[in-house]
C-alpha cells in the first residue's frame, strides 16, 4: 500500500516494527543515537532563548530522529552526506563532532565552519559532511560527488538528505534524471514531513508522494514509516549495500513530522497549519518512544540502561556549551582571507592529489599575484 | 502625517495598486494564508481574495518564469522572493527572459513585472541568505532597480514600480521593516530614477541607498557633533535609472565624496557610481572619490565579527575623515 499524509494517521499506533535479523547491539545503538540526538536538540531549542547567544536560524529536526539514527550505522567514513538546512540530525549521521556544532552555532572560531556558516550552511570536512545550499542545489551537488566516485572507481557513497519541499524545485528533479540516466551511487533520503514552512504538500503538489515520480527517472523508491527505525536500519543498510555494487541510485521516502515550527523555536502553532490530531499521532509514534517499548519488551533496554544514556548525554550536552560558549569568536585572519585557494590549503585535501600537474605552483608563484 | 512601519508602507502600497488595477496580483512563497516570511502581506488575502494573492510552490524559476508569461499580457504580478538571495535559482527567468524579452522581441514585448522582497546582511543567516545583488541586476540593460531607505521612499517608489511598464526589481531589508517614518495618508508616487538629499551639509558627500543611508545619516550627526565636520547624505533610491544629476550637484557643493553601500567592493555600484562621478566632476574633486562597502568575503554567520563587516557608523566615520584627510 503507498503511504501518504492523508491517510498515515489512521494507524493509530504504529505496531509493525520487527526486531527479527537486527542485532540486539545494533537496536540498542539505534536507540541511544537517537536519544543523544533528541537531547542534543531540545537542550539547543530551551537554550536559544531568552539567552539569545545563538543567532543563526536553527531548523530542529525533533520527531525525526530515526532516518539519521539509522544511516549513521551505515555511512562509513569515507562516504559522503550532504544535508539541508534542517542539518543537525544528518551531521550526528555522519559522525560529524558535536562540540563542533554547538560551537558554529555560537559563531565561534572553534566551529565545524570556523563560524562562518551557522546551523543551516554547516560543513564538517573531516568526516565528509556538507551542508549549505538552497534547497535542491544540494540534491544537484550530491549527485556531482557519486559521479566523482563513479569516475575514480571507489565504492564510496552519496547520500543526500532534504524534506519533501524540495521536490517543489525543478533542479531536484533536474538531478533525478541525470542520477538514473547514468545510475549512480547516490542515495537520496527524503523525509516527507508533509509541510514546508506552512503549506501542505498537497497544497503545492498534486500528490504527497515523491516516490512514485522519481520511478521514471530511473530512481528506485522505497517508502516507508519513517519513525520506524529498525525498519529504516534495515532499509538504508539494504539499499547502501547495492549502491557500492553500482546498482543505483535509490531513494527513500520517509513518512515523518516534524514536532517544532518550521525554523526556530516559536511555537507557531497560531498558523493553524497542521491537521488536527496529526501531532499527537506522530508524538504517539515518537521514534525514540516505538523503539523503547520494544526494547523493554524484549528485554533489552532497563531503567537502569537508560539512566546511563540520559547521563552519558546529559554529560556530552554541557560539556558541549562550555566548549562553546568559551570559545572565541573568528578574528581578522580567520575570515578576511578565505576568498581563495592559497589562503585555505586544508581544502586541497578534498582534491586529492596530482590535479594541477607540474608546474603549476612554480607558474603560480612566479605569477606574484596582486590583491584579487 | 503618521508614523508608520516601513513594512506597513509596503502593504499600503500594494493594497492600493490592488485597489486600483484589477491586473495587479501577487505571488509568492506563503504571501497569501500566512501572510509572507516577513508579514509585509498580511490581510491582503481576506481583502482581495485568492485569485489576486497567490500561494506559490518552492520554485523561484517556475513562479518568475509563469509571472514573466503573466505580465507580457497585461498582467502586473508582483512576486515576493522570501529573500533576494533566492533569485539566483531564477536567475535564467530574471535576467535572461525578463530583462531581454523587449530587446530580443524588437520591441514588441513589454514585461512590466516587479520581483521584491528582502536583500541585506546584518541577520546572521550567512552567506546563502545576505545577498545584496542591486550591482548584478543592474549590470543588465532593461530593468530597473530600486532600494528604498525609508517607509516614505518605500510606499511611494513600490507605487511607481507596479504601474511601470518594465521589470521593476525591488530591494527591501528585513532590518528596515520594523523602522517607523511618516507617510502621507493622501496617495503619492515617487519616480524611479530620483535621488534624496536625505541631510544637507558642506564638508563631505555621501552617497548612498538602503540601509547604509540611514548608517550614514547616524554617522554624518556624530561626525557634526565630535569633529564639526558637515556632511551631506545622498540617497540613491534609484539604482537604474541613477540620478547621477543629484550627486553631480552635491559633488560640486562639498568637492568631497565617500561612497557608502551595503555591497563588497569588486564591481559593486560604488564603482560605476565613482566612474561616473569623476567622468563628470574630475574638476571638482579635492580628493580621491572613497568608498566604504562590506569587507570583501562572503557574508560570516558568526554575529560580532559579521557587525564589522558591513558598513556601520564606526566604520563611516572613520573613511569619512580618511576622504577628509
Amino acid at each position: 500500500m503507498e503511504l501518504s499524509h492523508r491517510t498515515i494517521t489512521q494507524i493509530g499506533h504504529y505496531r509493525d516494527m520487527d526486531l527479527t535479523g537486527t542485532a540486539p547491539d545494533t537496536l540498542l545503538k539505534l536507540y541511544f543515537q537517537m536519544l543523544r540526538l533528541r537531547r542534543t536538540e531540545e537542550a539547543l531549542h530551551q537554550e536559544y532563548h531568552p539567552a539569545d547567544e545563538m543567532r543563526c536560524p536553527i531548523h530542529f529536526c525533533i520527531g525525526q530522529e530515526a532516518i539519521p539514527a539509522a544511516l549513521s550505522l551505515h555511512v562509513r567514513p569515507d562516504d559522503f552526506i550532504f544535508s539541508h538546512h534542517r542539518s543537525h540530525g544528518y551531521y550526528f549521521a555522519k559522525g560529524s563532532p558535536l562540540r563542533e556544532l554547538f560551537a558554529e552555532i555560537y559563531g565561534k572560531a572553534t566551529g565545524a565552519s570556523g563560524g562562518k556558516a551557522g546551523s543551516q550552511d554547516i560543513s564538517h570536512s573531516d568526516t565528509n559532511f556538507y551542508s549549505g545550499a538552497i534547497l535542491a542545489g544540494a540534491v544537484s551537488i550530491a549527485v556531482g560527488a557519486a559521479f566523482g566516485f563513479k569516475h575514480k572507481r571507489t565504492k564510496q557513497v552519496s547520500i543526500s538528505g532534504f524534506g519533501e519541499g524540495c521536490t517543489d524545485e525543478g533542479a531536484f528533479w533536474e538531478a533525478m534524471n541525470y542520477a538514473g540516466k547514468q545510475k549512480l551511487p547516490v542515495l537520496f533520503v527524503c523525509e516527507n514531513n508533509r509541510y514546508a514552512t506552512f503549506s501542505d504538500q498537497l497544497k503545492r503538489q498534486a500528490d504527497d508522494n515523491v516516490s512514485a515520480r522519481v520511478r521514471p527517472f530511473g530512481v528506485r523508491a522505497t517508502q516507508i514509516f519513517g519513525n520506524d527505525t529498525v525498519l529504516a536500519h534495515r532499509t538504508i543498510g539494504a539499499e547502501i549495500e547495492r549502491l557500492r555494487n553500482g546498482d543505483g541510485p535509490a531513494l527513500i521516502e520517509a513518512y515523518t513530522y516534524r514536532w517544532n515550527s518550521h525554523v526556530g523555536p516559536e511555537d507557531d502553532s497560531a498558523n493553524a497549519y497542521r491537521q488536527p490530531g496529526e501531532m499527537e499521532f506522530w508524538k504517539a509514534n515518537c521514534p525514540i518512544v516505538l523503539l523503547g517499548e520494544k526494547l523493554r519488551a524484549a528485554g533489552l533496554l532497563t531503567d537502569a540502561l537508560s539512566a546511563r544514556y540520559e547521563a552519558e548525554v546529559a554529560a556530552e550536552v554541557a560539556a558541549n556549551f562550555k566548549f562553546a560558549k568559551e570559545s572565541p569568536f573568528p578574528t581578522d585572519t580567520h575570515w578576511r582571507q578565505m576568498n581563495y585557494a592559497d589562503a585555505s590549503p586544508l581544502a586541497d585535501r578534498l582534491l586529492g592529489v596530482a590535479t594541477r600537474g607540474a608546474g603549476f605552483d612554480q607558474y603560480q608563484d612566479e605569477a606574484k599575484l596582486g590583491p584579487y | 502625517m503618521p508614523a508608520i512601519t516601513y513594512r506597513e508602507a509596503i502593504r499600503h502600497a500594494l493594497a492600493e495598486e490592488l485597489t486600483r488595477d484589477e491586473n495587479v496580483v501577487i505571488l509568492g512563497e506563503e504571501v497569501a494564508q500566512f501572510n509572507g516570511a516577513y508579514k509585509v502581506t498580511e490581510g491582503l488575502l481576506e481583502k482581495f481574495g485568492p485569485k489576486r494573492i497567490v500561494d506559490t510552490p518552492i520554485s523561484e524559476a517556475g513562479f518568475i518564469g509563469m509571472g514573466v508569461g503573466a505580465s507580457m499580457l497585461g498582467i502586473r504580478p508582483v512576486m515576493e522572493l522570501m529573500f533576494w538571495s533566492f533569485y539566483s535559482v531564477a536567475f535564467d527567468q530574471i535576467l535572461n527572459n525578463a530583462a531581454n524579452v523587449r530587446y530580443m522581441s524588437g520591441g514588441q514585448i513589454n514585461c512590466p513585472i516587479v520581483i521584491r522582497g528582502p536583500a541585506n546582511g546584518g541577520t546572521n543567516v550567512g552567506a546563502t541568505h545576505s545577498h545584496t545583488p542591486e550591482n548584478i541586476l543592474a549590470h543588465h540593460p532593461g530593468v530597473k532597480v530600486v532600494v528604498p531607505s525609508t517607509a516614505y521612499d518605500a510606499k511611494g517608489l513600490l507605487k511607481s514600480a507596479i504601474r511601470d511598464n518594465d521589470p521593476v526589481f525591488f530591494l527591501e531589508n528585513t532590518i528596515l521593516y520594523g523602522e517607523k517614518g511618516e507617510v502621507p495618508t493622501e496617495e503619492y508616487l515617487i519616480p524611479l530614477g530620483l535621488a534624496d538629499v536625505k541631510r544637507t551639509g558642506t564638508d563631505l558627500t555621501i552617497v548612498s541607498y538602503g540601509r547604509a543611508v540611514i548608517q550614514s545619516l547616524a554617522a554624518a550627526q556624530l561626525l557634526q557633533q565630535e569633529h564639526n565636520i558637515s556632511v551631506e547624505v545622498v540617497d540613491l533610491r534609484s539604482i537604474r535609472p541613477l540620478d547621477i544629476d543629484t550627486v553631480l550637484a552635491s559633488v560640486r557643493k562639498t568637492h568631497r565624496v565617500l561612497i557608502v553601500e551595503e555591497q563588497r567592493p569588486f564591481c559593486s555600484v560604488g564603482t560605476q557610481l565613482a566612474y561616473m562621478i569623476q567622468r563628470e566632476a574630475f574638476d571638482e574633486l579635492d580628493g580621491p572619490i572613497c568608498r566604504l562597502g562590506t569587507v570583501d568575503a562572503p557574508a560570516i554567520y558568526s554575529p560580532p565579527v559579521e557587525a564589522e563587516q558591513l558598513p556601520n557608523p564606526q566604520r563611516i566615520i572613520q573613511a569619512a575623515r580618511t576622504a577628509l584627510a
